[in-house]
């Protein structure tokens, strides 16, 4: 099979899983009350209309008595809307038929499926924790999509950061691992990796944090500055936000001891750098940092990247490390390589050439499984480091009152991040291993 | 007479020992190989303490009593015997504080007033005793159903800053593991029991059925499992609080068992499918089709049994693993509450991730010039429960398929 027909044929294979889980999505949906599925989608409330939705609307339907029960109050207007009041400007069915919802179920699954693929995944609700919060207030009444465009390329260089530091770390430590079997490096490896395992990132995130402040910590007590900034800087502050500080009377930033505010505008910040955070104008930190001309920055915020990266590569090390170690094993174990040694090939050739070939497509392969689980870490890890990602946004999305908006939308999106992951993956292999595609 | 015939064998002088059942004999193979394993020793021992501990705990209720005084952002242990630590209440002026009260058993005879042991009975007697003779008092309330332990580690026992509510960390971590590790072992059991007959159906029959079933594992495979159970939660909370006589809290630690499960069993019928794809190629299934076995009876009786090893192993690893999530989803406000509704409910999760909050929030807010104490060992000790549970998981199932897999034991 030509390898055009193989990736038309996978991609073909990803439709029924985006519609599955966007289906699945429709379902828990359904399991809202109205008032919060159209909050979701308009934001809330709904502009330029005196009397929409706060509280749970009562009404039903036009000209009726509401049914519901409880009363609310109709935005802009001092009517009460209680049990017995007539709704009589339509208001709430002119949203319903907006959104479809008077439809049937067949309807309605149709006009979500439709949303979903086509990126309108509502707006972020006005009311909703994270739109009140002082770290994200500038997300309310914001276009999710739009968001998740702010956010998104954190994010993704971020995970690029981690899969990196898991491809350095665990091919070479497996193999190692593999050549050198049930020796110590074998157990020291071994316990590394079911380290990894037995860590919540959370508490390895929070433990590192506490170990860089430890090491940064002049002796006296835990009031913390670093070395290199003025007094009165606790510098666990420092791990709030992607990028330093704005509020900051010197130009060196305190916790990589780097300066770079020389372009000093707005409040500290360089103006491409929007209230620290996002960037303009692709959005990737370092990218723009070098498209206007900063490189310090970038990399100032590689090294803020650093240990969040570390903290989730350590996690998903553990696994990877364990398949290539065995399936090494089983290839030391093959023919092909005990007629390399017959041969008389060295045995570091042996090992590096002919037996370790195969511990990339290990590495892709399990990387590939496990990647809902990498990509699923990254709200706690955001949330823990400060990060302004997409993780965080959905981290401060689950504080009561909720952002539906942004907890669905982000359902959708990290579903399209795993499919396209596992279809890289599933490409990658089958151009690593000629047998995938033939067979 | 015939004369006896000479090429008859002599008696055997030593009788042959019988052949071992041959199911036995793998099973003391596996043990041998095992028993060589250092660390998979290590793990089980652990993993034996850690029960011991649990069964301990969960069957020991020690009546006990601790008081804990708040001021602004000081708070800490009010001891007769005071050690000064981690907090030193030497001001005379108690105005805005407040004494909180704790107990979790009231002896027999005394009402919900009693507190303190020997030596205060009413919040009046409290305020007027020889402690803050001299002083303004601070206001004292009571609480009940709060922590107690076997271990008295008072001194270490520490209260959250933000609500009135106080807890002994190692008592709740003694108490909490009974539950971690029923957690553990019902979410991974009802998961790998869904994902076993998933699994076996879709790899024995085949055809459209496989099809069907291996998409449905595929949806459920590319949703985050953090993200996915977050949004259960999230959405059965709104709809169902409270099931019937269960109560709000129950309820909502029901709901999160079954949301884990939910998302669990894909793995599983993913990983037996595999499994029963290569039994069901086998010479015995052929024989048993043969001889006229029904699909059923092939299903139940050949194909699953031996299919159900990597199971196992995947079953005692993701046991590790369920702690380590549910701390990751306590961290996100998801996992149980430790006070739910005047209750206690001690795990290791939502203790780890009270600490990591007491951690940041010290770290943060600390304005005391010559330094704070960071309750390092809020972080450390829930951390070291989940590691140690986790790893010694880990170890002894990466023992057990060492043992039990004849390829890895040359």
């Amino acid at each position: 099979m030509r390898m055009v027909t193989y990736i038309a044929r996978r991609l073909l294979l990803v439709l029924p899983t985006l519609l599955g889980v966007i289906t699945i999505t429709f379902i828990l949906f359904q399991a809202l009350p109205i008032q919060d599925q159209l909050d979701s989608h308009f934001g809330n409330p709904p502009k330029n209309h005196p009397c929409a939705f706060i509280g749970s609307c009562p009404c039903d339907q036009d000209n009726q008595a509401s049914v519901r029960g409880n009363a609310c109050t109709c935005y802009g207007s001092n009517v009460t809307v209680t049990k017995s009041t007539i709704c009589q400007d339509g208001l709430y069915r002119i949203y319903i038929h907006k959104l479809g919802l008077d439809q049937p179920i067949w309807g309605q699954w149709a006009g979500f499926t439709w949303r979903a693929l086509t990126f309108q995944w509502g707006t972020v609700e006005n009311k909703s924790y994270i739109a009140t919060s002082q770290s994200f207030s500038w997300l309310k009444d914001v276009p999710v999509t739009q968001a998740i465009g702010w956010m998104l390329p954190y994010t993704l260089e971020l995970a690029a950061l981690s899969l990196f530091f898991i491809l350095v770390i665990a091919i070479p430590v497996g193999n190692l691992a593999a050549v050198n079997r049930n020796r110590p490096i074998d157990q020291v490896a071994r316990v590394i990796s079911f380290s990894g395992f037995a860590i919540p990132a959370f508490l390895l995130g929070s433990l590192a944090i506490t170990g860089v402040v430890l090491l940064l910590l002049p002796s006296t007590g835990f009031y913390v500055h670093s070395p290199w900034c003025p007094p009165g800087e606790p510098i666990y502050n420092e791990f709030q936000g992607s990028w330093p500080l704005a509020t900051k009377s010197t130009t060196t930033d305190c916790y990589t001891g780097l300066t770079f505010l020389q372009a000093a505008k707005n409040d500290g910040y360089p103006s491409w750098l929007v209230n620290g955070y996002a960037s303009k104008p692709t959005g990737f930190p370092t990218v723009d940092a070098l498209l206007n001309g900063q490189p310090w920055i970038g990399v100032d915020t590689i090294i803020r990247m650093t240990l969040p990266a570390l903290v989730i590569a350590f996690g998903s090390v553990a696994g990877i490390l364990r398949f290539v170690r065995n399936s090494m094993l089983e290839v030391m174990n093959l023919d092909f390589v005990r007629t390399a040694r017959a041969k008389g090939v060295p045995e570091k050739v042996v090992t590096k050439k002919h037996a370790g070939r195969n511990s990339l497509n290990v590495t892709i392969t399990v990387l590939g499984l496990t990647f809902a689980f990498f990509i699923g870490g990254f709200p706690i890890i955001e949330e823990v480091f400060q990060l302004y990602g997409v993780g965080r946004m959905l981290a401060q999305a689950v504080v009561t009152p909720l952002s539906y908006a942004i907890i669905f939308g982000s359902t959708i999106l990290f579903t399209y991040i795993v499919v396209a992951a596992n279809l890289i993956v599933d490409v990658l292999y089958a151009y690593l291993d000629p047998r995938v595609r033939l067979g | 007479m015939a004369a006896p015939d000479a090429a008859a064998p002599p008696p055997p002088t030593t009788l042959r020992k019988p052949r071992p059942h041959p199911r036995l004999d793998q099973a003391k193979r596996s043990w041998y190989f095992f028993r060589r394993n250092t660390l998979a020793l290590i793990g089980l021992a652990i993993l034996v303490i850690l029960a011991s501990v649990a069964a301990y705990a969960a069957t020991t209720p020690t009546p006990w009593y601790k008081m804990n005084l708040y001021c602004g952002a000081d708070y800490g242990p009010l001891n007769k015997a005071q050690s000064g630590y981690p907090y030193n209440f030497s001001t005379a002026n108690y105005s805005g504080c407040s004494l909180v009260c704790t107990y979790e058993v009231a002896p027999p005879g005394n009402s919900a007033s009693f507190c303190g042991g020997l030596w205060y009975k009413t919040p009046t007697d409290i305020a007027q005793s020889e402690d803050f003779a001299g002083m303004v008092p601070p206001t004292v309330s009571f609480k009940s159903g709060l922590s107690t332990g076997p271990l008295p580690l008072g001194a270490l026992s520490i209260a959250s800053i933000d609500s009135p509510t106080f807890y002994n960390l190692f008592s709740g971590l003694l108490r909490g593991s009974d539950w971690s590790l029923m957690f553990s072992v019902g979410i991974v059991g009802i998961g790998a029991f869904i994902g076993l007959i998933v699994g076996a159906v879709a790899g024995f029959f085949g055809g459209v059925v496989d099809d069907v079933l291996m998409r449905l594992v595929d949806i459920f495979l590319s949703i985050p499992v953090i993200l996915f159970v977050v949004v259960v939660v999230i959405v059965t909370t709104a709809t169902v609080s409270d099931l019937g006589r269960l109560g709000p809290a129950n309820t909502k630690l029901l709901l999160l068992v079954l949301a884990f499960a939910l998302v669990w069993w894909p793995f599983y019928a993913r990983l037996v499918r595999g499994q029963v794809l290569v039994t069901r190629e086998q010479k015995y299934i052929e024989a048993a089709r043969a001889s006229g076995a029904s699909k059923a009876r092939i299903l139940v009786r050949h194909i699953i049994p031996n299919s159900v090893y990597p199971i196992f192993v995947q079953f005692s690893l993701d046991v590790g693993t369920i702690p380590l999530l549910i701390g990751g989803l306590a961290y996100l406000g998801f996992g149980p509450e430790l006070f739910p509704n005047q209750g206690y409910f001690p795990e290791w999760g939502n203790l780890a991730q009270l600490g990591v909050g007491q951690i940041t929030s010290i770290l943060t807010t600390c304005t005391d010039p010559s330094g704070c104490i960071i309750p390092w060992w809020q972080l450390f000790f829930p951390g070291l429960f989940l590691f140690l549970f986790a790893i010694s998981v880990n170890l002894l199932s990466d023992g057990l398929r060492d043992a039990f897999d004849p390829r890895l034991r040359r």
